[in-house]
Formats: C-alpha cells, structure tokens, sequence
C-alpha cells in the first residue's frame, strides 16, 4: 500500500490534525512535570503558569475537534485513515482530561505550601508523576511510529503507577491516624496521587487506542488492575 | 497557536475574479435562474451544487456566454469578470471563451491527434509564433493536465484512442492551453472511475494555483473534497454560498442541510 494518498491535500490535512495531538501532547507532558515540581519545591509561581497554561491544551482541543469534524464531512475517511480519525479525537480527550488533573494538582500547591508538611510525599508523588509522564512520551512515540508492542508494553507499566497509588493511599491514611494535623495535607496530596493514577489510566487508553489505530480492534485481554484502594479501610491491619 | 499550519482548505485569497449581479436567466418562459449575486474568487476552486434543474450548469454557463449559443436562452442582470462586463457588445464571445476555459461531462477530444487536440486553441488564438513554440505550448499543457509522461512517446496517435481517464485530461490540457484565466467545468468526472477522478481531482488542485476553477458536481462528497468555496442552488435560487468547511459541517439555510444530509433532491 502506498503511503501517500492521490489527493495530496488530504496526506496534508492527516499530518496537520497528527501535528496538533503532538504539540498538545508536549504541553501535557510539561504540565505533569511541572505541577508535580511545584508541590515538590511549594513554587507557587511555577503553580501560576501551569494553571494559566491548561487554557491553551483546552484550546488545542477544541480545534482538533472542529478539524476531525472537517476532515470527516468533506473527506469521508475509511479503513486506517478513519481509525486515525477516531483516534485523534479520543486522543485529544485524553490528552485534555490529563491537563485538567495536572492543573488541579498546581491548584494545590498553594494550600499545601502552608499546611502541616508529610515526610517524603512530595518526592514519591514527583516520582509517581515522572512515571507517568514518561508513559505518556511513550505513548506519543507509540502513536506516530504505528508501534502496537510498544503500546502494550504501556498498559501493563501502568500497573506500576497503581502500586504506588496503593502504597501511598496507605502511608497517608496511617499519617492521618497518627495525628489529625495532618489530614488538611493528606486529603489534598490524596487527591493529587489519585489524579496522577486517574492521567496513568488515560495513557493506557491512549495506548490502547494505538493499538486500535494499528490492528483494527481493542485490545481483548483485562490488563492487570493493581489498584486496591477500594477494598482498604482504615482499621489497622491485622 | 498561531504557528500552526492552517488546514489546507481555507481559502487563502479574497481577490474577486467573477462577479454576478441579479443574474436572470430565462428559456423561453421558463425561469431558470433568479436573481443569483454572487463573488467568485480568484485561485480558489468554487464548486456548484444542488439538485437535477436547479440551475448550477445554466448559471456556470452564462460564465463564458456558452448560453448564448442556445437561440431561446436569454440572461438578464450582469456579471463581470475582472469588472469588465461580459455581455457588454464590445466583447467578443470567441475571445472570452479564450480567456474562460470550459471541460465538459464527457471528454470529447477532437478527432485528431493528441498533439493537434491541444495545439488547436493556441493556433487560432495566435499564440505561437512557430513551431517551436507551439511544441513548447503543447508540452506545458499536457504537463499541467498531468497526462504529459502518459502521452509524449505518441503524441500523432489520435486523442480518441485514450482511456476515459486521460481522454478527460487531455481535454483538461486543452482546456489550459490557452492560458485562460477561469476554468469551468461540468461534472467533469461523471463518466470516469475512482482513479481517473482523484488524478483530475488532484489536478484540480494544481490547476487552482494559476486559475479560478468553477466546478458543477452531482457528487456532494467530491464538492467537498476539491473546493474551497461552495454554492448549493435550488430551484433557480443561490441557496447559501460559503466556505466548504462550513457548507458541510455547519450550514445556515435548513434547505442546504436538507440536500446535503440527503433528506430533499
């Protein structure tokens, strides 16, 4: 099969609208490392611009859904180039929901900077983050090359993000019980390790819809669930 | 944002080349067009749709004064091409037609060779001081109408012998020899299949680089693929003429959504 299409309008049309998933796909990488430094370190500044910057991944959002809308009605894309349709459009969703998470994370950072300090958690969320980010690179790699391995090898790293969801889920819940000046900062960092493993979620479906883009069909097989979080209660264990 | 490339189809000029104002056009008592006002811009590909009769090839007919070879026919209004007006007296129709090509439904090379199908136009209009230039001419067309590496070991084989496909192309190269500055064309891929019509629809493409192309489809899916701008006609009227993107994802006139989404013909 020839790559290039005979209409050459439409091979630029796919490139422009693959061109955006990839530029908004920068921005949320630099959002998830960034509000993950800025809980680390307190730096509200640096809090301030990752807020101020969700507007533009929204932005990017909207217009890859306006141009799929385009590309569909004047174009009416079959096989592959449907599927790259397709995807973008679920991409960019995930990509938005993920720039959300990390712009609420920098929402954090400011009632964090002055409550009650836990040992240690902003290095294991940085570090949760960092994963996760490094999955959604990934991810995007996964995407351009057409690479359905690599793409399944994401969806089971992400079994490692629900672990340290799980762990630190627990070490907050045994803070809190240890002293009730720490619960302000433990439902906040609660909150932002939850987001972290919600945006390692929407990367797998990013992956999976790699996997759709190359073969044709979702994946069939459960990926691994790590996250145990549901069943946990706060009695000590036994 | 800004530093995006913007989608290929926006259109990226707003230099008018055909101007219609209160455009009538009557057969006998018939009326077949009603007041049509209407821009077409310069480089762009316009594409005419609409229903059987509604009078999208009248009105690209009255373009190039093709209406007047027909003895019942009779247009009111004006229209202007470059703002000289085109029904004025002074204007002679044979030279007009130099300057506004047409390509018609079904190819029609002349019987004659390949060579002479484009040769023709540019002879009678004067173009060519000798036959080197003439040679020079031919080959610029038949590479304009992307039939050039397909034709030039047998260019004194007769056009007749070629497939539809190129036939409709050399047609194309005719239609360019020219050098015209507005190039119509009427359901130009109706008698052609899938590949023949992408190459012409590619060619399209091209050809809007250097001319206004006006196009009259019943292919709704092909107005969207190749136009820039788009004009839906329905009983004689100028229903809505927008921007493709817009025509096609988000038109004004619920008679536009009725056609396009396939629910009146």
């Amino acid at each position: 099969m020839s790559d290039q299409h005979i209409a050459s309008a439409y091979d630029r049309d796919l490139e422009a609208i693959q061109a955006q998933i990839m530029k908004m796909g920068g921005l949320v990488e630099a959002a998830i490392v960034g509000a993950a430094e800025s809980l680390e370190k307190g730096d509200l500044e640096l809090a301030e611009t990752i807020i101020a910057k969700d507007a533009a991944i929204d932005g990017l959002e909207e217009r890859i859904n306006e141009e799929c809308a385009r590309a569909i009605a004047l174009r009416q894309p079959t096989a592959s180039d449907l599927r790259t349709i397709l995807t973008v459009m679920k991409i960019s969703n995930n990509l938005e929901r993920m720039g959300d998470y990390a712009k609420n994370i920098a929402k954090r950072t400011g009632v964090l900077a002055q409550a009650h300090p836990i040992d240690g958690a902003g290095g294991s969320i940085r570090r949760m983050a960092r994963q996760v980010e490094l999955m959604l690179k990934d991810a995007l790699d996964a995407y351009i090359q057409r690479d359905a391995e690599l793409a399944q090898d994401i969806r089971h790293r992400d079994g490692d993000v629900d672990q340290m969801y799980n762990s630190l889920f627990r070490n907050f819940l045994t803070h809190m019980m240890e002293d009730p000046r720490n619960i302000t900062s433990c439902m906040h960092l609660h909150f932002i390790a939850k987001n972290i493993e919600r945006m390692g979620d929407h990367v797998t479906s990013i992956a999976e819809q790699v996997i759709y883009l190359v073969e044709g069909e979702l994946p069939g097989d459960d990926r691994p669930k790590r996250d145990r979080t549901s069943y946990e209660n706060a009695e000590p264990h036994a | 944002m800004n530093d995006m490339r913007p989608l290929e189809r926006i259109v990226d000029t707003e230099t008018v080349k055909i101007s219609a104002r209160k455009c009538q056009v009557f057969y006998g008592d018939t009326h077949a067009i009603k007041d049509v006002d209407v821009d077409i811009l310069d480089k762009t590909v316009t594409a005419f749709i609409g229903p059987s009769g509604c009078g999208k090839s009248t009105f690209l007919r009255c373009l190039n004064r093709m209406n007047d070879t027909i003895d019942v026919a009779r247009v009111e209004g004006e229209i202007k091409i470059d703002d000289e007006d085109i029904y004025d007296t002074k204007v002679d129709p044979v030279q007009l037609r130099a300057k506004v090509g047409m390509v018609f439904q079904k190819p029609n090379p002349f019987p004659k060779s390949i060579y002479d199908n484009v040769a023709y136009g540019p002879k009678i209009h004067g173009l060519a001081r000798n036959k080197a230039e003439l040679d020079e001419i031919v080959e610029k067309a038949l590479r304009r109408g992307a039939i050039w590496d397909e034709v030039k070991d047998r260019l004194s084989e007769p056009g007749t012998g070629l497939s539809g496909g190129q036939q409709q192309r050399l047609c194309i190269a005719r239609a360019v020899a020219t050098e015209p500055e507005v190039l119509l064309m009427d359901e130009p891929c109706s008698a052609l299949d899938p590949i023949a019509t992408a190459q012409v629809e590619e060619l399209m493409d091209e050809l809007r680089q250097s001319y206004s192309v006006v196009i009259v489809t019943h292919s709704m899916q092909q107005a969207a693929r190749v136009s820039q701008r788009t004009a839906f006609f329905h009983l004689g009227y100028l229903v809505e003429y927008d921007e493709t993107g817009t025509i096609f994802t988000n038109p004004k006139d619920p008679r536009t959504e009725s056609y396009i989404t396939g629910r009146i013909g």
